[in-house]
C-alpha cells in the first residue's frame, strides 16, 4: 500500500547523440534527478503517505539515502548534484509505525544497496532469522530484502543476478525496486503489487502508478508477475524465470492533469462537482433509450446468460455499497439471484454451480488486493468472472473474463465520491443488458431505467446547484455527537455509503443502517444529539422509511431527509429534494450525504484528501 | 534579468441578468455557445496570444467555472482564482486580482468573444510602456456600450451608456492593459456607486491624461440579450466549427447541416433533421422525427418525437415534449420593462423545464427554470421559474 518510483537518465555524454529527440519525447528533462523523483512522489501521494524517502546514486557521490516519517512535501532532498538515477518510496505503514527508520529506502548492512519496496513479504520472520549475522535497523517487513541481496552479491557480483535469486526467496506480494552504489542500473521485481515502466528515449521509468511519471513520458509496458526487469538511460530489458522475454509496449491516452486539484481546495469537492461530467462520459454512446438496449462491448458465451442462476458481487469499502446497490438492480432487472460479499470475507462455498455463477468484482483502482484474492478464489472453483473498474490495464483486468469500465476519470481523494455514481451507472446497464439478453426485462421497462440513468447527470447537477442548503445544514448539525443514516430497499446501500462518507473524512461517529432496523437496537443510541438523515425517495420505500425517521424524532432527532421531487413530508427539519429519475434517485440522493460529509469535515479543518490512517488503493490484504 | 511576462485577469464574477433563465444556475460567461462556454473562447484567444498566466475573478456560482477550468492545463496555461464575493464593479474585481499579479497585464471581460490578436497587441503595448491601454471599436449601438472621447490616440474620457445625444460610434471594446501601478488608482477611485474600471481610467485622464488607445476591428461578439445568443451561436460555428465530424449514434435517416455541431455520442432517433447553426450538447437525446435548426441545445437535454425546435435556445436537462413546437416568428419581446420588436426568438427554456407534448411556444415566449407544463399550451411571455403551467 505504498507507492514507488524510480527514474534514470543518461549523463551529459550518453544523451548528447539523442539530445534533440529528447527534448521531444520525455517531456524535457532539465530538472535534477531527486527533484523527478520527489514531483513523482508527489503524484503518488494518495497511495500512502505516513513516511517518504529516496535513495539517489550519482558516479562520484555513490549511494545517498534520504528518509523520514511525514508528508512527501517535508522531505529534504539530499544534495547530490551528479545522481544519474535513485528511486523514491510514499509508505502506508503495515509492518512497523510510521518511523524515520521504517520508512523505506532500506540498506544493506554497508549502505551499498538500496531497496524500495510494495506489499508484503510473508516470509520475512524466516528470512530474518536465516540473516542473522546482518544487522537490521528498522521493524519492516521489507529490510530482509537488501540483507539477502547483499549476501546473493558475496556470490555473484551482479545486481540483476542477486534480485533474480532473492525473488526466488520471497514469499508473498510485491513490486520492489533495488539500485547499487558504482551501477547504473535500476533492477526491478514484481509479483502481485502493481509496476509499470515508463520508457522515454533518455530517460527511464518505473512506478506503481503511470500518474508518477505521465508529464515524461507516455511510453509504458506493464511487468507481469515474476518479471525481473533492468533500467537503463534508453533501455529496459525484463527477464521472466531468467529468460529474457519482451513486453508490449502501450500509449496512455488520458491526461495526467485530470488528476490535479486545480480550481479548488480539495480533490474531493472538485471530484463531487465532476460528477455529472463523469456520468456523462460512463454512459456515453452505451445507452440505446429508443431501443430499450445498451451497448457495453461486452460479451457472453452463448447460453451463459440464459443459464446463470446466480450472480456474486465481490468488492470492498465503497464499491462494497456499489455492489449493494447493483445486487438489487440484478435481481429487479436481470432476473438473477444476486448475492454481495466483502471481497476479504469471500469464498467459493458449495452448493453452487461454478459454471451457472457470474462472479462480478467491483473496485476502482483494479488493484484492491481483498478484491483480486476473492476473483482469484472464484476463477479457481471454475467460476466465470467479470470486473467493474476505473483503470484501464489495471492487474484485475487481467484476471478476469470480462470488463466494463466506469470511466469516471482519475479520482484522487480517498474518499471515493465520482467512481461509486459511475460505478452504480455503469452496473445498471450491465443488469440492463443481462436483463434484455435473457429476456428477463421487458422493452418499455428497459426503456423507462435507460431513461432514468440519462437523465442522471442533468439530475446530479441539481443536486450541485443546490449546495449552499446542504452548507447551511451542514453548519447546523457539525456538532452533533453522532449522525445516524437510513434508508430502505435501494437506500440502504445509500445510508451505508453516506455513514462511511462522514467518517471517513470528519472523524465523526456515523452508522448506516436499513431504517427498519433502527427499532431493534440503534434506536437505543438516538438522541437530540444525534441528528438523522434519511432516503426518502423512489425506490427507496420512502413512506415506510419516514414512518422510521419519526421514531426517532420522537426521541428528539432532528431529521434530514432527501426526498422525491413533488412530495413533502412537512414534518423533517431539513428537506433535500431529489430530481425525479426512479430507480436513481437514491444514488442522487447520495450526492447531498457527499456534499454533507465535506462541508462537516471541512467545517471542522479536516484532511478530506488524506484522511488519517487510511490509503487510495489498498493493496493489501 | 528579463522581464515579467504579461499576464491576464479575465473578469467572470458577474451574473448576467438580462440573460435570466439561463443565468439562474450558471454564471453568464459559462453559457454554451457552439458547444462550449464562452469563457472558453476568451482563454483560448488569451492563450493564442501567448498569455499563459490568468487569473480568473470568479463569484456568482463559480464551481461551474471552477469545474470546467481546472487549473488550465487543458488549455496550456497556468489558471488561478479570485473570488470577488459581491459585485461591486469591474474595477473592484480587478482589485481582487491584485495578489496574483506581478507585472504588467491584460484585462478581459469573460462573455466578450475576441480575437488573440488584440490580446496580442495590448500586452505588446502594455509591456513597452506604463501607461494604460483601452481598445476601442465601432458599433451602430454606441449608446449600449461606453462610448470614447479621444483627442489624437489618446483617451480622454468613457461615458458608460450616455443618455443624451453621442458624437461618435466608438465604444470601449472591454479589453485594457495596465502595469501594476494601476491598482492604486483603483484604490483610490471615489465612486458613489460601482467602483468601474471606467470611472479609473477618467480619473487617470482627468490628473495624468496619457491613456492609450487600440482600435480594434476584429471579431467582438457581445452577448447582452437573449437573442444575441443565437447570432454569436451562428457565428462561432461558422468560424470554428469543426462541423459535425464528432462521432455520434444514428439509426435510420438522420439528415444534419454542415454548419451544425453535435457533441460526441449525442443519439438520434430515425428521421430526425438538424438544420443550421445549430449546436447541440452533450448527452443530449433527440427522439425520432424531431426538428432542430437554429438552436443551441444544452447538454442532457431531450427533444422529444415530432417536436420542432426553431429560433430557440433548450437549457440543460429539459425535455421537450413529442410533437411540442417552438418556433421564432418574428414578435415582440420584453427584456427589463423595455419592449424589443421584431425579435426572432422561438423560445428559452430554462434549465429542468419540462415542456408538455404538443405545446407551442412563439417569439416572447422565455420559461424559467423547473417549470412545468401541461400537454397543449400556448406560452408567448414570460413564465417563472418554479411555475407550472395549466391548460385552459
Amino acid at each position: 500500500m505504498c507507492g514507488i518510483i524510480g527514474y534514470v537518465h543518461a549523463t551529459g555524454e550518453q544523451a548528447s547523440d539523442t539530445a534533440a529527440t529528447a527534448a521531444a519525447s520525455d517531456g524535457g528533462l532539465t530538472q535534477a534527478t531527486g527533484e523527478i523523483i520527489h514531483e513523482g512522489l508527489r503524484n503518488l501521494e494518495y497511495r500512502g503517505y505516513d513516511s517518504v524517502g529516496v535513495a539517489l546514486v550519482g558516479e562520484s557521490s555513490g549511494l545517498t539515502v534520504a528518509k523520514q516519517s511525514g508528508e512527501v512535501d517535508g522531505l529534504t532532498l539530499p544534495a547530490v548534484s551528479d545522481a544519474t538515477h535513485g528511486v523514491g518510496h510514499t509508505r502506508w505503514s503495515t509492518h512497523g509505525p510510521p518511523t524515520d527508520a521504517n520508512a523505506h529506502p532500506h540498506t544493506d548492512c554497508v549502505g551499498d544497496v538500496a531497496v524500495v519496496h510494495n506489499g508484503i513479504v510473508e516470509n520475512h520472520d524466516a528470512l530474518k532469522t536465516e540473516l542473522s549475522e546482518h544487522e537490521f535497523t528498522s521493524e519492516t517487513d521489507t529490510e530482509v530484502i537488501p540483507h539477502l541481496i547483499e549476501e546473493k552479491l558475496e556470490r555473484e557480483d551482479d545486481l540483476l543476478a542477486a534480485v533474480q535469486r532473492v525473488e526466488d526467496r520471497l514469499e508473498g506480494s510485491y513490486a520492489i525496486c533495488a539500485v547499487r552504489e558504482d551501477d547504473d542500473r535500476i533492477v526491478v521485481a514484481r509479483r502481485g503489487s502493481p509496476l509499470v515502466l515508463g520508457r522515454g528515449d533518455n530517460a527511464t521509468f518505473v512506478a506503481s502508478d503511470v500518474t508518477a511519471f505521465l508529464e515524461h513520458t507516455r511510453e509504458v509496458t506493464y511487468l507481469e508477475d515474476g518479471d525481473v526487469a533492468t533500467l537503463e538511460p534508453g533501455s529496459v530489458s525484463v527477464f521472466h524465470n531468467g529468460e529474457p522475454v519482451t513486453r508490449e509496449v502501450e500509449q496512455v491516452t488520458w491526461e495526467a492533469d485530470a488528476a490535479e486539484k486545480g480550481g479548488y481546495d480539495h480533490y474531493m469537492r472538485k471530484e463531487i462537482h465532476e460528477q455529472p461530467e463523469a456520468l456523462r462520459q460512463t454512459i456515453a454512446g452505451r445507452l440505446d433509450v429508443d431501443n430499450g438496449t445498451v451497448d457495453l462491448d461486452v460479451s457472453f458465451p452463448p447460453g451463459f446468460l440464459a443459464d446463470l442462476e446466480e450472480i456474486q458481487i465481490v468488492a470492498c469499502g465503497t464499491s462494497y455499497y456499489a455492489g449493494r446497490y447493483a445486487a438489487q438492480l440484478f435481481e429487479e432487472l436481470a432476473g438473477v439471484r444476486a448475492t454481495v460479499e466483502i471481497a476479504s470475507e469471500y469464498e467459493f462455498s458449495t452448493g453452487r454451480a461454478a459454471d451457472r455463477t457470474l462472479v462480478v468484482a467491483v473496485t476502482q483502482s483494479g488493484e484492491t488486493a481483498d478484491t483480486l484474492g476473492a476473483v482469484r478464489r472464484a476463477t479457481a472453483a471454475g467460476a466465470r468472472t467479470f470486473a467493474v473498474t476505473n483503470t484501464l490495464g489495471s492487474t484485475v483486468t487481467r484476471e478476469v473474463d470480462g470488463t466494463a469500465f466506469i470511466r469516471a476519470g482519475p479520482e484522487i481523494g480517498v474518499a471515493a465520491t465520482k467512481t461509486f455514481a459511475s460505478q452504480v451507472a455503469t452496473l445498471a446497464m450491465v443488469a440492463v443488458g443481462i436483463g434484455r439478453e435473457r429476456g428477463a426485462l421487458e422493452g418499455a421497462r428497459a426503456r423507462s431505467v435507460l431513461d432514468d440513468l440519462q437523465g442522471l447527470p442533468g439530475a446530479v447537477q441539481q443536486v450541485l446547484d443546490n449546495e449552499p442548503a446542504v452548507q447551511d445544514a451542514a453548519q447546523a448539525y457539525q456538532d452533533s455527537e453522532a449522525f445516524f443514516f437510513v434508508g430502505r430497499a435501494l437506500g440502504v446501500p445509500v445510508a451505508l455509503e453516506g455513514a462511511l462518507k462522514l467518517k471517513e473524512i470528519s472523524y465523526d461517529h456515523a452508522e448506516g443502517f436499513a431504517a427498519g432496523e433502527l427499532k431493534h437496537g440503534p434506536l437505543a443510541l438516538v438522541t437530540p444529539e444525534t441528528p438523522v438523515l434519511a432516503v426518502l425517495t423512489d425506490g427507496a420505500r420512502a413512506d415506510e422509511t419516514m414512518n422510521n425517521v419519526t421514531e426517532a424524532q420522537t426521541r428528539g432527532a432532528p431529521a434530514l431527509g432527501c426526498v422525491s421531487e413533488g412530495s413533502a413530508y412537512g414534518t423533517l427539519d431539513v428537506e433535500f429534494s431529489v430530481p425525479d429519475v426512479g430507480i436513481v434517485e437514491p444514488l442522487v440522493a447520495n450526492v447531498y450525504l457527499q456534499l454533507f460529509a465535506y462541508h462537516v469535515a471541512n467545517a471542522k479543518g479536516r484532511s478530506i484528501d488524506k484522511p488519517r490512517n487510511l490509503a487510495k488503493s489498498v493493496t493489501v490484504e | 534579468m528579463s522581464d515579467p511576462p504579461v499576464q491576464a485577469v479575465i473578469l467572470a464574477a458577474g451574473e448576467g441578468r438580462r440573460l435570466t433563465p439561463l443565468t439562474n444556475r450558471r454564471p453568464k460567461p459559462m453559457i454554451p455557445v457552439a458547444n462550449r462556454p464562452l469563457l472558453e473562447y476568451i482563454v483560448e484567444a488569451v492563450a493564442a496570444a501567448g498569455l499563459d498566466h490568468i487569473t480568473l475573478v470568479v463569484g456568482y456560482h463559480q464551481e461551474r467555472i471552477r469545474t470546467h477550468f481546472g487549473d488550465g492545463d487543458d488549455w496550456g496555461v497556468t489558471i488561478n482564482y479570485v473570488e470577488q464575493t459581491n459585485q461591486l464593479g469591474t474595477g473592484h474585481a480587478v482589485l481582487q486580482a491584485e495578489p496574483t499579479i506581478d507585472g504588467p497585464f491584460v484585462v478581459l471581460n469573460g462573455d466578450r468573444v475576441v480575437d488573440p490578436a488584440i490580446v496580442e497587441r495590448v500586452a505588446v503595448a502594455v509591456r513597452d510602456g506604463s501607461a494604460p491601454t483601452v481598445t476601442v471599436t465601432s458599433t451602430n449601438t454606441p449608446r449600449e456600450y461606453g462610448v470614447v472621447t479621444r483627442e489624437g490616440e489618446s483617451v480622454t474620457k468613457i461615458k458608460e451608456k450616455p443618455t443624451g445625444p453621442v458624437e461618435t460610434n466608438q465604444i470601449n471594446a472591454g479589453i485594457y492593459g495596465f502595469s501594476p501601478a494601476f491598482f492604486e488608482t483603483i484604490r483610490t477611485t471615489h465612486t458613489s456607486g460601482e467602483l468601474t474600471l471606467t470611472a479609473a481610467l477618467n480619473k487617470h485622464a482627468r490628473k495624468h491624461g496619457n491613456i492609450n488607445s487600440l482600435m480594434y476591428s476584429g471579431q467582438w461578439l457581445d452577448v447582452s440579450n437573449l437573442w444575441d445568443l443565437l447570432i454569436v451561436n451562428a457565428g462561432l460555428i461558422e468560424t470554428a466549427a469543426p462541423s459535425h465530424s464528432e462521432q455520434q449514434a444514428t439509426t435510420g435517416d438522420v439528415s444534419i447541416a454542415d454548419d451544425a455541431v453535435i457533441a460526441e455520442s449525442v443519439r438520434f432517433g430515425p428521421n430526425v433533421t438538424i438544420g443550421g447553426n445549430t449546436a447541440v450538447g452533450r448527452n443530449v437525446r433527440i427522439e425520432p422525427n424531431a426538428v432542430v435548426e437554429n438552436a443551441i441545445i444544452f447538454p442532457d437535454a431531450v427533444i422529444g418525437a415530432g417536436a420542432v425546435v426553431r429560433d430557440a435556445v433548450v437549457a440543460s436537462n429539459a425535455r421537450i415534449g413529442p410533437n411540442a413546437t417552438l418556433d421564432g416568428t418574428p414578435g415582440t419581446l420584453v427584456v427589463d420593462d423595455t419592449a424589443h420588436h421584431d425579435v426572432k426568438l422561438g423560445g428559452v427554456i430554462g434549465d429542468n423545464t419540462r415542456i408538455g407534448p404538443g405545446a407551442t411556444l412563439t417569439t416572447g415566449a422565455v420559461v424559467g427554470d423547473d417549470v412545468t407544463t401541461d400537454a397543449g399550451v400556448t406560452i408567448d411571455s414570460r413564465i417563472q421559474a418554479g411555475a407550472t403551467v395549466r391548460q385552459g
